[in-house]
């Protein structure tokens, strides 16, 4: 405790000069800090999305996923029903939807653009998904209708002038290799923020689907989980017990995610990195000067008994004193952004290939705080080792006689 | 404890020779220099500047080491000493004493002295007395909490006198003590010095040109061209 008390002396000695390494290593904590926030905060929506999106874990027949079909629906899924009831009554799911995925053309009866669908049990899913159905105009569609309802995306509806209530056709193979046709009701558009999905998006019920394609099949079940966090552990238990079935997790399917995260993780690691080197240049600056100036101090304590390393520790709890009081304002700094971002409504614009934008959120983690926390009273103290071993090794003689 | 010739040697130099290279000249600062030093003899080393004085107090203080000969501090061969066995010899045997002081400017004068004894581990029971104690032997205990910069150049020197006394060293090394005092300031010095280090035993060895100083040791040693006359 004294030696702490000495060193903190030792601080204020030079307040001007210490202040502006607490400042820098504040603000270099604060960047750190924001920045990771933001990352962790985009990474933790963006899983949520996806896993909302796709589902926690997804079967597949085993030639599913990246197999070639001859003809629709030749890799999908056959008694899906029975297996779904099983998956229900396993501890964790929150929800289990079968979905078919099917394409064609969409009319109206002017003209005909190429549509991507998926089938899906419309109650269920949308209530599953909740916000993510982004419905722009009409509502959810609902399922067994004498004429199957659509929601449709919304450049798809502007290219086919559609709107809430128009009739449409679904033009599609079936799985014998012949085309099917079926009329449907505009009953939604909707929006899932990227315009190339937009055009080309059409959700109806997965039993109309079934009756065009002339299948019982589905593409795949998306098991739901009440933890995003439990996804790794029920995958490899559903892997052990359905050997037979292909099975991705949301994260294999995420390849935005993916990106982003690959992204952001080498943006703010950089960021990080280049912070602590700013925070280990002031601290190597400001040590290094009180070394110089206090050398004849050294050689004072050296010649009464301090070892070396006892005169190095004295620096290095200095150092520690700068870069822990710069990492609580720091810290501190960054709870301030982080409250007012909450509060402030601002919103980032949307990123590339969307268009919809998303609110400027940074997340707390009290685990990056510590990290955080550690890296720079770690540097700081590096930065104190390397500013005074020299001197406190220096010849007593010389020490002294240093003017 | 009176200075006696039948206590044993604190300090015993043989023949010890010191050169440094300055540039391309070979400066021989000590030629095999002997020098004894019993307990509670207080020593003064006297000669012109560049004789040797300050060389042969660093080699007694244990900061400096000699090219040939023997060195003896408190019974003890230092010749081949690590640099660490060395700075724990310091820390346990020797206290300094110098012309500027050389106080921790952040250290109140109670820290000052402490600090010898926070090295040493000394108890904070033990501490608290022995500085107290020191600090009021120098005639301080009033100004414990006041910093160096708020103290006179004699109560600076008083401290720095408490902080190199207050672990009861075997040896005092003191550099010009009053260089930078005047008359009245340095005469109350040298004699709070002798009589600190008669009443502790212990031995000192003081560079001085005061002739005030020399005439209150109990012996003079007179260096010249780096040897002892």
């Amino acid at each position: 405790m004294k030696w702490l008390l000495f060193a903190w002396k030792n601080v204020l000695r030079n307040r001007r000069r210490s202040l502006m390494a607490l400042g820098i290593t504040a603000v270099g904590t604060a960047a750190v800090l924001v920045g990771g926030g933001f990352a962790i905060f985009t990474y933790d929506t963006l899983r949520e999305v996806s896993a909302r999106d796709t589902g926690h874990v997804i079967l597949a027949e085993r030639n599913f996923f990246g197999g070639d079909e001859d003809l629709p629906m030749q890799n999908g899924l056959a008694d899906s029903d029975a297996l779904a009831q099983r998956l229900r009554g396993l501890p964790g799911v929150r929800a289990v939807l079968p979905r078919l995925q099917f394409s064609g053309l969409i009319s109206n009866g002017d003209k005909s653009a190429v549509f991507i669908g998926n089938g899906v049990v419309p109650e269920t899913d949308f209530r599953v998904r909740g916000v993510q159905t982004g419905f722009v105009e009409g509502e959810p569609f609902a399922a067994g209708t004498a004429v199957p309802e659509v929601a449709i995306g919304k450049e798809l509806a502007k290219l086919m002038k559609a709107k809430v209530g128009s009739s449409l056709t679904l033009l599609a193979t079936t799985t014998e290799g012949s085309l099917n046709a079926v009329d449907v009701i505009v009953r939604g558009v909707i929006s899932v923020g990227a315009p190339e999905i937009d055009r080309r998006l059409v959700l109806t019920d997965v039993a109309a689907v079934q009756k065009l394609l002339l299948t019982d099949k589905v593409s795949t079940l998306s098991v739901y989980l009440k933890d995003t966090a439990d996804t790794d552990a029920f995958a490899a238990r559903l892997a052990a017990e359905h050997p037979q079935l292909a099975l991705r997790t949301w994260f294999d399917l995420a390849l935005f995610y993916q990106s982003v995260r690959a992204l952001y993780d080498r943006i703010f690691g950089m960021l990080g990195a280049i912070m602590l080197v700013i925070v280990l240049f002031a601290m190597m600056n400001t040590l290094g000067m009180a070394v110089a100036e206090r050398t004849r101090e050294i050689g004072t304590l050296r010649a009464i008994g301090t070892q070396p390393a006892e005169i190095v520790r004295n620096f290095v709890l200095e150092g520690v004193a700068i870069g822990g009081a710069g990492a609580l304002a720091g810290m501190a700094i960054a709870l301030g952004v982080t409250v007012f971002l909450t509060f402030s409504g601002i919103q980032m614009p949307a990123p590339p290939g969307r268009s919809v934008g998303y609110p400027l959120l940074i997340h707390f983690d009290a685990g990056l705080y510590a990290l955080t926390g550690l890296a720079v009273v770690a540097v700081s103290t590096f930065a104190a080792y390397l500013a005074s071993a020299k001197a406190a090794r220096k010849p007593i003689t010389e020490a002294l006689a240093h003017v | 404890m009176t200075p006696g010739t039948s206590s044993a040697p604190v300090v015993r130099f043989a023949a010890v020779t010191k050169n440094y290279r300055v540039g391309d000249t070979l400066v021989r600062a000590l030629r095999g220099v002997n020098l004894e030093v019993r307990a509670g003899e207080l020593i003064a080393l006297t000669g012109p500047s560049g004789s040797g004085k300050s060389t042969l107090l660093n080699l007694c203080g244990l900061i400096d080491a000699p090219d040939e000969g023997a060195r003896e501090i408190a019974g003890r061969p230092v010749n081949g000493c690590s640099e660490a066995q060395l700075t724990s010899m310091r820390r346990e045997k020797i206290g300094f004493i110098f012309q500027n002081f050389n106080l921790v400017p952040v250290m109140s004068a109670y820290d000052n002295v402490e600090y010898p004894l926070l090295l040493l581990g000394t108890p904070a029971a033990e501490r608290r007395a022995r500085v107290q104690e020191a600090l009021e032997r120098v005639g301080l205990g009033g100004l414990a909490a006041r910093l160096p910069d708020a103290l006179s150049g004699g109560q600076r020197q008083r401290v720095a006198i408490a902080r190199a006394l207050v672990k009861s060293p075997a040896l005092v090394i003191a550099d010009e003590p009053t260089g930078n005092l005047d008359s009245t300031t340095a005469a109350q010095i040298i004699e709070l010095l002798r009589e600190l280090t008669h009443e502790r035993g212990a031995a000192a060895v003081v560079a001085t040109h005061d002739e005030r100083m020399t005439q209150h040791c109990d012996r003079v040693v007179r260096l010249v061209d780096g040897a002892v006359q």
